[in-house]
């Protein structure tokens, strides 16, 4: 099943996991599953419109996504990792 | 070695309005900005002076890099005993005057004393020829918009200034020093908010400097054609990674959401993590608003390749303000309730026009509003208060002198303050890590010490992660670059070794940081700082924000591992700012 690798920031409603197995189809799949599972993750990561939050940034065995590629399948042994862009401020 | 080697700085004497040019000393060659004003308020201040007397010092001096081609390395320090926190404190700017400043050689300016009358103004005129003390009586009382529209009339074009509004003059603890940008309007934009040191400023009857560099070409390096090509593989890895991120691109305000969806928007005197408003608050209204309004994003000093500041203009097309920054849509919109970030826009204008820190300002509203003073989400009264401060009514310099003046005043309990000072934004109950910088930092409750944006992080690493990131921010602020250039140690130590013509290490640059740190906890023991200071305030103890419920729950001990230095790890020195 693929992996989605979570940044430490946004490991509270994964409740510390960093490595989640889904069963999942998609990129975007991946990211339900992980919701399904931990309530409170999908909307760090994706805005109201089903887009990527401006600075998430995704990686598909190391390759990063299109901001709209969300649909991109993925295979059973895919990794998925989220990066948190920026801070500051 | 290059010309750093003729290098000189400048003592003002306010008591008796005297300047004296001094060969700048050997033994400080490798301090800038922040470790340079630690060093010389420990040596020359007494930590238990009065502020606002005549003994406190004024330090204003650029990083070490300031006034070289390398980019966005023109940032000042502004230095003093604050009048906030009672302690050390340095905050700083952007703008044009501290490269200006090293153009001329000048590596720093020192202002003692106060003059008997405190009616009376002056200037400070500095140029590659001269520098002296004039009366400016005549500017007495004015914003700061006015005044620099005024004096750009009578300066050269070449001149950059440094200034304080109607809130320093008045000695407030919430007072700014203002910066002028590098544009030709040469607006007085950049402030070194945090501690009030526009107050300290006004309490030495100064209203402005000019810093006129005329023609004088940027320093030389002891080996420039390296630091030529490390600035430019800089740069053009910059702009190919980090310089590609959204906020680079649109600013500090674009990170309203993602901040609101880490609970760290601050909502009604920070009762709420997040904040209902958070569309009308996002920077990328402000984005939108470019292509009708006009305005845009801009370099707020020469050579600097970030270029993260807005330019906001109102409906008409008309200039605003500049920059209206992710912690002012904060703390002066969502934490007073205020829902429109043109209303913020406003406060921000007035804050800077007045001479004030937008944090300070913004948590000291939210405080009365919570108290009972006013509405959440009054814009209209909020911009009313601020005018208050201006004209010096009781109110008003309460809330000018701070959340702590103004929850005293109101007898009301709700105030988010560490060592005096407000939090920023960045809120310590799901971020730990910033906490412990709150807590231990000199500087108080200042996410520009050693911000760690990561609420995921165990408790067994979060005083390292403090630490490193406090290292490493001071580090930057004694350079001279600006924290969003993201440099690391390692870079830092380059840049330094190719201007100085000799080496400087990696764990050079973390132990003068250190060492600055030292400093500047040895100033404020000596100014009777204790444990106690450390401590977060009741009300982020109790006050629970978001379904984990996050509150300060943090130990004694484990805020206080951060005092002690950890050895060295790899990340320490490769690391960049968050």
């Amino acid at each position: 099943m693929p992996v989605v690798e979570v940044p430490s920031r946004y490991r509270i409603p994964t409740q510390g996991e960093g490595q989640i197995e889904v069963d999942a189809r998609t990129v975007r799949e991946c990211i339900t599953a992980v919701e399904a599972r931990y309530p409170g993750f999908e909307e760090l990561i994706v805005d109201a419109k089903g887009g990527l939050h401006r600075f998430v940034r995704l990686f598909v065995n190391g390759d990063e996504l299109a901001r709209d590629a969300l649909d991109t399948p993925v295979a059973s042994d895919d990794k998925v990792a989220i990066l948190a862009a920026a801070a500051g401020g | 070695m290059g010309d750093a080697s003729g290098d000189r700085l400048i003592r003002l004497d306010m008591s008796n309005q005297t300047a004296i040019v001094e060969p700048y000393p050997e033994a400080w060659k490798l301090l800038g900005g922040r470790a340079l004003s630690a060093r010389i308020l420990l040596e020359e201040c007494d930590p238990s002076c009065d502020p606002l007397g005549p003994d406190n010092i004024l330090v204003l001096a650029p990083g070490v890099i300031s006034g070289t081609s390398a980019p966005t390395s023109g940032r000042i320090s502004v230095g003093g005993k604050s009048p906030l926190t009672g302690g050390i404190k340095e905050a700083n700017a952007g703008g044009n005057p501290g490269q200006d400043l090293m153009k001329l050689g000048y590596r720093v300016v020192i202002a003692k004393g106060k003059p008997a009358d405190p009616e009376r103004r002056y200037a400070v005129d500095i140029t590659a020829d001269e520098v002296k003390v004039i009366p400016a009586d005549e500017h007495k009382g004015k914003w700061n918009y006015t005044l620099i529209s005024d004096l750009v009339k009578t300066y050269s074009k070449t001149a950059s200034f440094i200034s304080v509004g109607p809130a320093g003059e008045m000695q407030l603890s919430g007072a700014s020093v203002a910066c002028t940008d590098a544009d030709k309007h040469r607006r007085p934009a950049r402030h070194a908010g945090r501690g009030g040191l526009g107050a300290v400023m006004g309490s030495k009857g100064l209203k402005y400097l000019s810093v006129d560099p005329n023609k004088r070409a940027v320093r030389k390096p002891a080996d420039g054609k390296a630091f030529n090509a490390l600035s430019k593989k800089y740069t053009k890895e910059y702009i190919a990674g980090p310089g590609q991120e959204p906020f680079p691109k649109w600013g500090t305000s674009a990170i309203v959401t993602e901040a609101n969806n880490l609970y760290t928007f601050p909502h009604k005197n920070r009762v709420e993590g997040r904040s209902p408003d958070v569309e009308t608050l996002d920077g990328m209204r402000i984005v939108e608003s470019f292509e009708e309004r006009g305005g845009g994003m801009h370099n707020c000093m020469t050579g600097c390749i970030v270029k993260c500041s807005n330019i906001v203009h109102d409906a008409d097309g008309n200039y605003k303000t500049s920059a209206l920054e992710f912690e002012t849509l904060t703390l002066l919109g969502s934490n007073c309730g205020i829902a429109s970030w043109e209303d913020v826009a406003d406060l921000d204008r007035l804050c800077d026009e007045i001479g004030l820190d937008t944090i300070e300002t913004g948590a000291a509203v939210a405080v009365y509003m919570d108290s009972g003073g006013m509405e959440f989400g009054d814009a209209s009264g909020a911009k009313r208060l601020l005018k208050e401060i201006a004209e010096g009514t009781d109110l008003g310099r309460a809330i000018g002198n701070g959340a702590d003046a103004i929850g005293r005043r109101q007898k009301h309990p709700r105030v988010a303050t560490l060592k005096g000072q407000a939090l920023p934004a960045w809120d310590p109950r799901p971020l730990k890590a910033a906490g412990v910088t709150y807590c231990t930092s000199p500087m108080g409750a200042d996410h520009t010490a050693g911000l760690v944006v990561d609420p995921g992080q165990a408790q067994e690493d979060i005083a390292q992660a403090s630490q490193e990131s406090q290292i490493l921010n001071t580090a930057i602020d004694a350079s001279g670059f600006c924290q969003f250039l993201m440099l690391n140690l390692e870079e830092i130590g380059q840049f330094y070794s190719y201007f100085l013509g000799e080496s400087v290490t990696r764990e050079q640059i973390a132990d003068i940081a250190w060492q600055c740190m030292q400093d500047e906890w040895e100033f404020n023991r000596r100014a009777g700082f204790g444990p106690k200071d450390d401590e977060m305030p009741e009300c982020m103890k109790q006050d629970a924000i978001g379904p984990a419920k996050f509150v300060w729950d943090v130990p004694s001990d484990v805020v206080a591992a951060a005092y002690k230095r950890f050895e060295a790890r790899d990340e320490l020195f490769t690391q960049r700012p968050s």
